[in-house]
């Protein structure tokens, strides 16, 4: 399987990398290639860092477009981890209001409470829903690691998981082709790591 | 439920790894000691985050370090935070790339802020962790900068609130006077800083055992609970005290 981790520029891509590798898969590229992305079978999304210098990064790399054909049209499995999973959504208000790859019907914004301590930072338990092929084999309230401090919500069904903060945010979502997760499965242990194997194997 | 952490320390300087005790330290042994004697690989399974600091007194080689982040963090699955001797950001960048996920800063907190926001500004608050080092001077505790070598003249409040206003993702607070003493932390003045932030607070200097863990880490706004004392928690030390804290309640993730 020849998988492609989209490199604009942001983030840890060390960590997500020696992940798969251990879990056995060694066909994997770093790119921003649009012949190269095309040639994947499955795309990951990665990304840490500033929503609106995230996009503009994948702008001026003329990516949005690519990654929309690929998913949409072509229905390339992708999998967005952290920023990544928030740029497939509509939109975010990180930095002003920036428009993101809209691959999915959720949008970006600080988390409602103003009691909460941000960013939301260590392992919290997600309540995946029944059916998810993201969490096919893990425990039913397995506990992932989180980073950020803006939050995606979304009014339709997405295939979304759960995770409560202050209010219940979206941990994941899962519809057909296109996957994401908010917390790092690259840094959650087993559960991670069996999360990245259901995503290669199931999608 | 959000989890707390349970965070193992490395001090590193000048290509070993130090037992610190009151900040002096006392060379354990080299990466080869460090993987016959923890087998990271495997004993990072009963962690939530590795932290590795270069203390290596006056200059330090910020290449030389982060090859060794680089060889530490092959096949660990946690967060791995790095500092020690970052003074710009193209340093902070080479941690990065060299698997850390956060970065650690003390002194430039304190005499180069515009770095803290530089890196805030390029990789996100949650990416840098603020490294606080106090000791207790006639009942006050003092911030101390510089490897804990010079008192700053500003008091451990205001400090705190200059971290938050910065917007610091994360505060490791670390009395000098309880390092490596495996007595205990500074519960008395954690319980009274833990509450002035509003960011994960993680707590350093002190544990010896299990139940030093579990004590820091039942006080409220504890986040975490960090022990970077080799000697105590040699070979299977650390698994057993996560096994320990969970068997008495503690709130920390579990891993099938």
């Amino acid at each position: 399987m020849k998988l492609v981790i989209v490199d604009y520029g942001m983030g840890n891509l060390k960590s997500v990398t020696s992940a798969i590798r251990y879990l056995g898969y060694n066909d994997i590229l770093l790119s921003n290639d649009f012949s190269v992305l095309k040639g994947a079978d499955k795309l990951i999304l990665p990304g840490v860092g500033n929503y609106a210098m995230a996009m503009n990064r994948i702008n001026e790399l003329d990516l949005a477009s690519c990654i929309r054909k690929l998913v949409l049209d072509e229905e390339k499995p992708i999998l967005g981890i952290c920023l990544g999973m928030q740029l497939m959504g509509h939109s975010s208000t990180e930095s002003g209001f920036n428009l993101g790859l809209g691959l999915i019907d959720g949008v970006v914004e600080e988390f409602a409470s103003k009691d909460l301590k941000i960013p939301h930072v260590g392992y919290n338990q997600v309540k995946p829903h029944a059916g998810s092929r993201l969490y096919s084999g893990i425990h039913p309230e397995p506990d992932y690691y989180f980073t950020h401090s803006f939050r995606m919500c979304s009014n339709s069904d997405i295939g979304q998981t759960a995770c409560y903060y202050g209010e219940e945010f979206v941990a994941s979502f899962e519809i057909n082709n296109i996957a994401g997760v908010q917390f790092h499965p690259e840094l959650s242990q087993t559960n991670g790591l069996q999360l990245l194997k259901n995503f290669l194997e199931l999608f | 439920m959000l989890r707390k952490r349970l965070i193992f320390g490395l001090i590193y300087n000048n290509g070993g790894f130090m037992q610190s005790r009151n900040f002096r330290l006392q060379r354990v042994g080299d990466i080869n000691w460090l993987e016959k004697n923890y087998k990271f690989q495997k004993i990072s399974f009963s962690l939530d985050e590795l932290l590795v600091i270069d203390a290596t007194k006056g200059t330090k080689d910020i290449e030389k370090f982060s090859s060794l982040v680089s060889r530490l963090v092959e096949d660990v699955f946690i967060p791995v935070a790095a500092g020690g001797g970052i003074r710009k950001i193209e340093d902070a960048e080479l941690l990065f790339n060299s698997g850390a996920d956060k970065v650690v800063l003390n002194s430039p907190l304190y005499n180069d802020p515009e770095l803290a926001t530089e890196i805030i500004n390029r990789f996100g608050s949650q990416s840098l962790v603020a490294s606080v080092d106090y000791k207790v001077i006639d009942g006050i505790p003092v911030v101390h900068i510089n490897d804990g070598t010079t008192a700053i003249p500003i008091s451990l409040e205001d400090y705190l609130q200059h971290l938050e206003q910065l917007e610091v993702g994360e505060i490791i607070f670390n009395s000098i006077d309880k390092d490596g003493t495996g007595f205990g932390y500074d519960i008395d003045n954690i319980e009274k800083y833990a509450k002035a932030v509003n960011m994960p607070f993680i707590i350093m200097g002190g544990a010896g055992n299990e139940h030093h863990l579990s004590s820091g880490l039942s006080i409220d706004e504890v986040s975490g609970v960090a022990t970077a004392n080799l000697f105590n928690f040699i070979g299977n030390g650390l698994p057993n005290a996560r096994s320990f804290m969970l068997e008495h309640g503690a709130n920390l993730a579990r891993w099938e």
